[in-house]
């Protein structure tokens, strides 16, 4: 039996997409009821469903063998685990963001205020790939609104199609990452359950293959 | 002191039951650890953050001071201040040490890993080459068997084959750490994107696929032109050889992309893992570098099993039975009750005697209430 766990929401649903063409009966999974839990016997499989961010905490630590979860969540989270597949799934960049006129003069500012839902990710960016320090403002949403209530000189965050930037006067001034959904593995798993987990990484891989 | 009742995070008391099960459990170990020549030691618990500084991230020793303002720092592991205490000493090398001890490691809780636990393990210090490795292994391998653990998988690695990999490969200081993690992480995304030929690149990816035992290393030997590379593999096919002999073959698999993350590792590394907990439980390898630290040339390897995270692993796959208290209780007339309970301690039965003076019914329902089996009450000769 292989636990999977399954961010709740679009990206579930395109990771059952992906697994069913690998030729695996999802149809447990696809259940609509408010069941966290989906089991199927026959198929040998069991999804559990979290918030997303949850992901790499049920995968580190063994309650779930293998999981969905989006580039973002692991930078942040620094988690031990096996990285093994690029899903290609919600594709996003993370960037530091700003008021427009700030293009190309980002390293002109001091000691610069960070308005950022990733905060480790926003150190180990200004600290490690820059050398520079920063004040780092942790929020939990609309992060937008730092540099234009002055909370904040930038933002570091998930840029889809940069719509909401743009409309408020803001824009990309720098790329920290590029995002996708990985495919993550429990260290343990991977070794007492390799007989189910290489030929599932295999399949995935395949029907990825045939997408392109 | 409104938490006067609680551990600090990541600390837990040992409850009864489960406080004896664990002392089987380290007797088994040390049994085994003797039997096998290692002569346990005992390290005071409290180092100089000195000791540890070049091998441990500050933010995981826990620090503090004494009264003359040295800092100092709790035991975060078994291997540096046993290579401590034998880097102090002259003795005739090869020795073999081994301990039980709880180990502190700031902030490292989670999911059956604790800030506070127990390891048991060996250093085979002034020893080099595979057979001092296989020794190692053989005895780690012998320890999770011992306290039942029989689900085991135990994944073998080269830190000087990846070294010998890299310098082949032509790859600069600052390539190597990201492809050491990309492959740690068996991140075939990262190793993908690189900047190499494709032929190097299928070289890389079959680290972060390896998983058999011969047939990993022959597979990817005739890719290998690094001398020291080479060596990586053949130690470690000369491992298995005698990981065969011991019968041991069925619970070991080469895996290359075992890079450890601390660094003190030089030579052959190891991890063990089971079923219900996700992290190993076992981890060792050769380390001839450290004793460098104090100023010695030690070579030596050595291994450390988690009796902290082994208990969880065994409660989890039904292994667990609680240690057992007292099986009888004497109470009545003190005078003949003391006697009865000393006459069965005598013989090897453990026994508890009523102080407080329990009448027949109190001392019948407190005996079922605590499972002892037997209740004994002396009339004091009168009947």
């Amino acid at each position: 039996m292989l636990t999977i766990a399954l961010p709740k929401g679009r990206l579930a649903d395109q990771t059952l997409d992906i697994m069913e063409k690998a030729g695996y009966d999802v149809s447990a999974a696809r259940d609509k009821s408010r069941k966290l839990i989906l089991e199927d016997k026959d198929a040998g499989l069991r999804f559990i469903l979290s918030k997303p961010s949850d992901v790499p905490t049920y995968v580190e630590y063994g309650a779930a063998d293998i999981g969905v979860v989006g580039k973002d969540t692991l930078l942040e989270e620094g988690r031990q685990l096996y990285e093994v597949l690029d899903l290609g799934l919600g594709k996003c960049r993370m960037c530091v963001a700003g008021p427009a006129e700030l293009k190309d003069k980002l390293d002109e500012i001091p000691n610069k205020r960070v308005g950022t839902k990733y905060p480790n990710i926003t150190r180990s960016y200004f600290e490690g790939v820059k050398g520079e320090s920063v004040e780092i403002i942790k929020l939990n949403g609309s992060v937008e609104l730092a540099p234009l209530t002055g909370l904040a000189e930038v933002i570091v965050d998930i840029v889809e199609s940069g719509r909401t930037l743009y409309e408020n006067g803001l824009d990309v001034l720098e790329t920290v990452a590029d995002i996708s959904a990985r495919l993550v593995v429990n260290r343990v798993s991977m070794k007492m359950k390799e007989e189910e987990i290489k030929p599932m990484i295999a399949k995935l891989k395949e029907a990825l293959v045939d997408e392109e | 002191m409104g938490n006067k009742f609680y551990t600090p995070d990541g600390f837990n008391d040992q409850f009864p039951g489960i406080c004896g099960f664990k002392r089987e459990l380290e007797s088994k170990l040390r049994n085994l650890f003797m039997l096998n020549g290692y002569e346990e030691i005992e390290t005071p618990g409290v180092e100089y953050f000195d000791v540890y500084k070049e091998f441990v991230n500050e933010e995981e020793l826990y620090k503090f001071t004494d009264s003359k303002g040295s800092l100092l720092c709790n035991r975060y592991d078994g291997t540096i201040p046993t290579v401590r205490f034998c880097a102090g000493r002259n003795d005739t090398l090869p020795v073999r040490f081994s301990y039980i001890e709880n180990m502190y490691r700031s902030g490292k809780a989670g999911g059956g890993k604790l800030s506070g636990f127990t390891q048991g393990g060996i250093e085979l210090l002034g020893a080099s080459g595979a057979k001092s490795d296989a020794e190692v292994l053989a005895i780690a391998i012998k320890s999770a068997l011992e306290i039942g653990i029989t689900d085991l998988q135990v994944s073998i690695g080269q830190v000087k084959f990846f070294k010998g990999l890299m310098n082949q490969l032509g790859i600069d200081e600052e390539g190597q750490t990201k492809i050491k993690n990309a492959i740690a992480n068996r991140d075939s995304v990262t190793i993908e994107k690189l900047d190499i030929s494709k032929e190097d690149k299928e070289t890389l990816l079959m680290l972060t696929e390896s998983g058999g035992t011969y047939d990993t290393i022959d597979q990817i030997l005739p890719r290998i032109t690094d001398e020291g590379a080479k060596e990586a593999l053949s130690n470690l096919k000369e491992i298995l050889d005698i990981m065969e002999r011991y019968g041991f073959l069925k619970y070991v698999s080469v895996d290359l992309s075992l890079i450890e993350s601390i660094d003190y590792y030089t030579g052959m590394v190891f991890k063990g893992y089971t079923y219900e907990v996700g992290f190993p439980i076992i981890s060792g390898g050769r380390y001839d570098d450290v004793a460098k630290s104090f100023g010695k040339e030690i070579q030596a390897v050595g291994f450390s099993i988690s009796l902290t995270l082994a208990i969880t692993a065994l409660m989890r796959q039904d292994k667990y039975s609680p240690a057992k208290g007292a099986s009888v209780i004497v109470g009545g007339d003190f005078e003949t009750a003391t006697a009865t309970a000393e006459a069965l301690r005598a013989e090897g039965t453990p026994a508890i005697l009523d102080t407080t003076g329990m009448d027949e019914e109190t001392l019948e329902n407190y005996a079922k209430e605590k499972g002892i089996e037997t209740v004994m009450f002396m009339d004091g000769g009168k009947a």
